[in-house]
């Protein structure tokens, strides 16, 4: 009987243990944890608690810094896309805390900090981590979603914590409901791929091809490349026929073979830089007469770099933040695209722009122009109400990289159409291919 | 009779805890929230996925534990749940059902038992001659089947997104309604956790009764040997398969609660790696014991929440790769040093050392051996 | 024995239906493409370039499993550690002409994958050795995502090239055969393909001649054959489980370096290419090296028709159908008669 008793006491403490475990961080082993974060967490909240008390006192409310959740799919599959971005985060720190912060109206300057979290590509990871930085962190804003499946995932709970939210993939419904209204939080900075699928819609169209094949990688970004053509191409009287999807490590392209049987005149390809490369060049050796038109996620150095056959006059749309060169100088897009480019170059030391980058970098603008409007000495919901108040009716002609924005209650992304340009490879680098000069060769 | 008094008591006080921790969030005496009592690093959102992932961990545990049938694949019947949920609750039209089912409250109840069923028909025809497997021959069958699940969910099962979207291809379903009961919503999360829980506890109690009931001493008799086993009249084949369609009902379970809970669904979380997540928390925990799953889940969630929120602390710039490396180095010790799982093995060594120390202690315990 | 007879006969019918069905499949399929003969030719070979690798992998595999019972999950890892390694050494070497450049990475790559490999041996698999098989399969898959972790660590995300081996460039010579005719499809063949054929063919006469011609590689066979003999013998079954790991690691790392030019290796390469070669060493019985490479050219032949004939998303769920189909009907392998499974 006594052993017995002694089972009924040990499993009572494991359970007990158990929910130490999961309460705690004593309980988890990390001895450094254990004896200083509560510590600092307690006097925190002691300091949250009195200034609550204080609210009066302003002077109490300037050392408080601003806090920016951001959150990007730094390691996984999305990674190629989300590195730039956390990178361009790291940027805006650096200068933020180079300025000593944002100064409001009120003439105080408030310092800002960036709390980067990593998604691991994984709508699990992104909700924990956006659970984290709402609940925990109290942040003022997010800049949250490197791809729509991970921005998806965290939207609702943006949108029940009330916490403005600034998201960088492409799906459209990040920012609408299925109604089509703006979802109430929740913004977005990258131009849908209907933009680049309009300009090639039109020069397939001008170049008099009915029948498409449409190669794309599979991932999301390829996947929504292809759903935006789909959408796109029948206004200009162009069909996609053979459609299919590649890997960037792929080896073998069995895809080419479909592309000869198909018999489709010209090959729209959908992909980042590494696979856009390698299918080209597939494309290019093994069915050397048929056009090859590319997406606007490749025009970067690398990928003409990359090609080796049928590579002169490949034509693509073209975001400006990749082709400077190329802008008029009274392009309101102009100076901020090359700020970017500049300081991002001088920050990493060299690492190639992505447009990726650009959509944090517009993000960042948007958040800091609103949190420069903010009155101080607001709570943190009056905050969060206010900043989203300011990025729905103050973002007016508002130019990013990605684009001049204007946000209304209805349109939370705020693109018109003249953000990307149309380029062919020429050399070893771009040139403006203007509409006029399309298949005049 | 150690046990079944145990298991009670077990019950008891994790109910208890649970209760505790949810009354401490609704109440947030001192206006301390359950985050802050963790220092801000454990959220109480963590709570509802350690009970939602306990679901499938208990359905793990005993298809390895007891049945000791390995399973890379469970993921696949997590996502059968999740996507079945999340694609009849928002569109049903797409399989010629009534669009108006939508705003009814008992439809999402019906797709969870329905997705139950189908989850669990499709794990008996895949088991039955799966199972016939042994070893690694089983664990690569498992994991061949669910990268191939996981492939059609993120192909869209090969239909153009444009005219027949079911799954979403990569970026998934959204905008899932939260569950309810006639006009009582069980959403905001607190509510949701309590109801997570409940289930939780009664799929563990559940899982308690079918270890200990005749199947389930068959079940270990599988384990230790399943010739001795079949010498001894047991049907080995229809056991096995009766616990993987088990294990695989419950993670179908889950998988619908976690899509009314996450109110979006993707694939990633569903691919091999996500199964890999699902051994790890199983092996944590201690594959032989009911009581490892909730214990190997709490563990691998809170070192993902504390790993997240403070690892700039240890290591400078580091981000999911040394999150990765850790679990991936931990699954080898435990392996090495514990294969039973860390809980058993907790217990066994605890165990092994009250008895040497009443070895040594001579006659101090006389009904020691008559217990045994 | 009624009841056998009767399951026997069962399952000889449901697999003659299966095989009726894959087929009737196959040709819908490809009656649904306007393919040429050619075209098809084409596919065949580029598929063959795929499975030279897979065939490299499941030597891995195979070589690990004779001798010591275990399914090794971080044989993909190896390859993968090739293939980055060598493209690393080849950047760090940047000045150097391209002849030595380029032996001096493969060089690199193969001893620092061989190196893991013994690592891996000592540190995980021999405390563990009288585990059950379950647990070792665990234990590898444990190793295969730290391996991964580390390679995340050190290379990031970021895909890379390695230089062709005949031109030294990105860019690789292409043969064309035919198609000079108009509206003639040419068959295409990449000289790197060459490489990789060619290095697989000496690597597999190169293994050969070591376990059947060199004192140690007899000992290798022999533990294989038989632990307990060969222990009775004086060979050391844990010196040669640590030689296994080692050779498979080698082999691995060999079939990474060649692939690299082919593809943008890239730090999860491991895990497909793992799994790929663990289905062609099932295609070829798991214990038959000889098997396991003719099965690792079907897997890529297969694989590349069907992706052809069907979606190439749909790549690696053929590859799967294959895995699953051959273990619930041949788990002895394509080639081997014996049910050699129920003894496992």
């Amino acid at each position: 009987m006594l052993k017995n008793r002694n089972i009924f006491a040990f499993l009572v403490l494991l359970l007990t243990m158990l929910f130490v475990v999961a309460c705690s961080p004593a309980g988890t082993g990390t001895e450094v944890v254990e004896e200083e974060v509560p510590a600092e967490d307690d006097m925190a909240e002691d300091e949250e608690m009195a200034e609550d008390e204080e609210m009066a006192d302003d002077e109490e409310m300037a050392e408080e810094p601003y806090k920016i959740g951001f959150i990007a799919a730094i390691t996984g599959g999305a990674a190629p896309l989300g590195e730039p971005e956390a990178a361009t985060a790291e940027m805006i720190q650096a200068q933020l805390d180079e300025q000593g912060g944002i100064t409001g109206p009120d003439g105080v300057t408030r310092p800002v900090e960036i709390i980067i979290l990593d998604s691991q590509s994984n709508p699990d990871a992104a909700t924990s981590a956006i659970t984290q930085l709402i609940e925990e962190e109290e942040v003022d804003l997010l800049i949250a979603g490197t791809t729509s499946g991970n921005s998806l995932a965290m939207v609702p709970i943006a949108t029940e914590n009330q916490v403005p939210m600034i998201s960088m993939a492409s799906a459209g419904a990040i920012v609408r409901n299925e109604d089509g209204s703006a979802r109430e939080w929740i913004f977005k900075t990258p131009q849908d791929n209907l933009q680049s699928a309009e300009w090639q819609g039109q020069y397939l169209n001008t170049l008099g091809f009915a029948n498409a094949c449409y190669l794309f990688e599979n991932n999301g970004y390829g996947q929504d490349t292809l759903a935006s053509a789909q959408a796109v191409y029948p206004d200009y009287g162009v069909e996609i026929g053979y459609n299919d999807s590649f890997n960037a490590t792929d080896t073998e392209f069995p895809q080419v073979q479909n592309v000869l049987a198909d018999g489709c005149e010209v090959v729209v390809i959908g992909s980042t830089t590494n696979g856009s490369i390698n299918m080209h060049n597939a494309v290019a050796q093994g069915a050397p007469d048929v056009a090859i038109v590319h997406g606007h996620g490749v025009c970067n150095q690398a990928f003409i770099d990359g090609l080796t056959d049928n590579k002169e006059g490949t034509p693509l749309p073209c975001g400006k933040l990749l082709v400077p060169d190329q802008l008029p100088d009274d392009d309101p897009q102009k100076d901020v695209v090359t700020t970017y480019i500049d300081e991002y170059t001088a920050f990493t030391g060299g690492d190639p722009i992505s447009t990726f980058g650009g959509h944090a970098y517009d993000a960042f603008l948007m958040a800091i122009a609103a949190l420069e409007s903010l009155e101080g000495g607001q709570e943190l919901d009056a905050r969060r109400a206010a900043i989203r108040d300011y990025l729905e009716t103050q973002i007016i002609d508002f130019p990013g990289t990605g684009g001049v924005f204007n946000m209304s209650a209805e349109d939370h992304l705020g693109l018109d159409f003249t953000a990307l340009t149309f380029v062919r490879v020429e050399g070893d680098g771009y040139a403006f291919y203007p509409e006029d000069a399309w298949g005049t060769e | 009779m150690a046990n079944k008094y145990g298991d009670v008591i077990g019950v008891a006080v994790l109910a208890v805890a649970v209760l505790l921790i949810g009354l401490f969030q609704v109440f947030q005496p001192g206006g301390a929230t359950f985050g802050d009592l963790t220092g801000g690093i454990v959220t109480f959102s963590t709570m509802v996925r350690i009970g939602i992932l306990t679901i499938v961990i208990v359905g793990l545990n005993m298809l390895m534990g007891y049945a000791g049938q390995i399973s890379l694949g469970q993921a696949a019947f997590y996502g059968m749940g999740a996507y079945a949920s999340a694609v009849f609750s928002t569109r049903p039209e797409l399989f010629g059902l009534p669009e108006s089912l939508v705003a009814m409250w008992w439809w999402p109840w019906v797709v969870i038992l329905a997705a139950m069923g189908f989850t669990g028909l499709f794990a008996y025809l895949v088991g039955r001659p799966i199972l016939r497997l042994k070893g690694h021959y089983l664990a690569m069958a498992t994991l061949g089947l669910g990268i191939m699940v996981y492939i059609l969910f993120r192909e869209n099962f090969g239909f153009r997104t444009t005219e027949t979207n079911i799954t979403g291809g990569y970026d998934g379903l959204f905008d899932v309604p939260r569950l309810a009961i006639g006009g009582f919503s069980l959403w905001p999360v607190e509510r949701y956790y309590f109801f997570v829980w409940a289930i939780a506890l009664i799929v563990i109690v559940l899982a308690m009764n079918m270890v200990k009931s005749r199947p389930g001493r068959a079940l270990r008799a599988i384990h230790s040997s399943e010739i001795a086993a079949e010498t001894m009249g047991v049907d080995t084949a229809s056991f096995k398969v009766q616990v993987f369609v088990i294990s695989a009902v419950f993670a179908s379970l889950a998988g619908s609660l976690y899509a009314h809970f996450q109110a979006a669904v993707s694939p990633a979380p569903f691919s091999f790696e996500g199964s890999l997540d699902l051994v790890v928390m199983a092996a944590v925990g201690g594959m032989a014991s009911v009581w490892g799953a909730p214990f190997g889940v709490a563990t691998i969630l809170v070192l993902e929440d504390l790993l997240r929120a403070r690892l700039d602390l240890i290591f400078e710039g580091a981000s999911g790769e040394i999150e990765v490396i850790v679990f991936g180095g931990l699954l080898v010790l435990i392996m090495i040093f514990m294969p039973e799982g860390v809980f058993v093995g907790i217990r066994n060594r605890i165990n092994a050392w009250r008895e040497e120390r009443a070895g040594a202690a001579g006659d101090a315990l006389p009904e020691q051996g008559a217990a045994k | 024995m009624q009841k056998l007879l009767q399951s026997q006969t069962a399952r000889r019918i449901a697999q003659i239906a299966l095989v009726t069905v894959l087929v009737g499949l196959t040709i819908y399929f490809a009656a649904q493409k306007n393919y040429r003969p050619v075209q098809y030719v084409q596919l065949a070979l580029d598929g063959l370039r795929g499975g030279t690798i897979y065939a490299l992998v499941a030597l891995g595999f195979v070589t690990v499993f004779n001798v010591t019972g275990i399914i090794n999950f971080a044989q993909g890892a190896f390859a993968m550690l090739g293939a980055m390694i060598a493209v690393s050494v080849n950047i760090a070497l940047a000045d150097l002409p391209g002849v030595p450049r380029l032996l001096l990475a493969g060089l690199a790559a193969v001893l620092i994958t061989t190196l893991v490999g013994v690592i891996m041996e000592r540190v995980t698999i021999f405390p563990a050795r009288d585990a059950e098989p379950l647990t070792l399969i665990i234990i590898t898959v444990g190793v295969f995502i730290v391996l991964q972790g580390i390679a995340l660590l050190i290379w990031g995300t970021d895909s890379y090239s390695l230089d062709s081996f005949t031109t030294f460039e990105t860019s690789d010579h292409i043969i064309r055969l035919g198609g000079e005719a108009e509206g003639a499809i040419p068959l295409i063949i990449r000289s790197q393909s060459f490489w990789i054929w060619g290095t697989a063919a000496v690597l597999m006469a190169g293994l050969w001649f070591f376990f059947e011609r060199t004192m140690i590689g007899r000992a290798l066979k022999a533990c294989s054959d038989n632990r307990q003999a060969a222990a009775l013998m004086g060979i050391s079954p844990e010196r040669m489980s640590m030689l296994s790991f080692a050779l498979a690691a080698a082999v691995g790392a060999i079939g990474g370096f060649v692939l690299a030019p082919a593809t943008r290796p890239i730090y999860d390469m491991g895990l497909s290419l793992g799994l790929k070669g663990f289905i062609a060493a099932i295609i070829g019985g798991l214990v038959n090296p000889a098997a396991a490479v003719v099965g690792g050219l079907m897997l890529g032949v297969i694989e590349n028709l069907g992706a052809g004939i069907t979606r190439a998303g749909f790549k690696d769920v053929i590859a799967f159908l294959i895995l699953i189909l051959m273990l619930l009907f041949r788990p002895q392998g394509l080639f081997t008669r014996q049910q050699r499974v129920e003894k496992v």
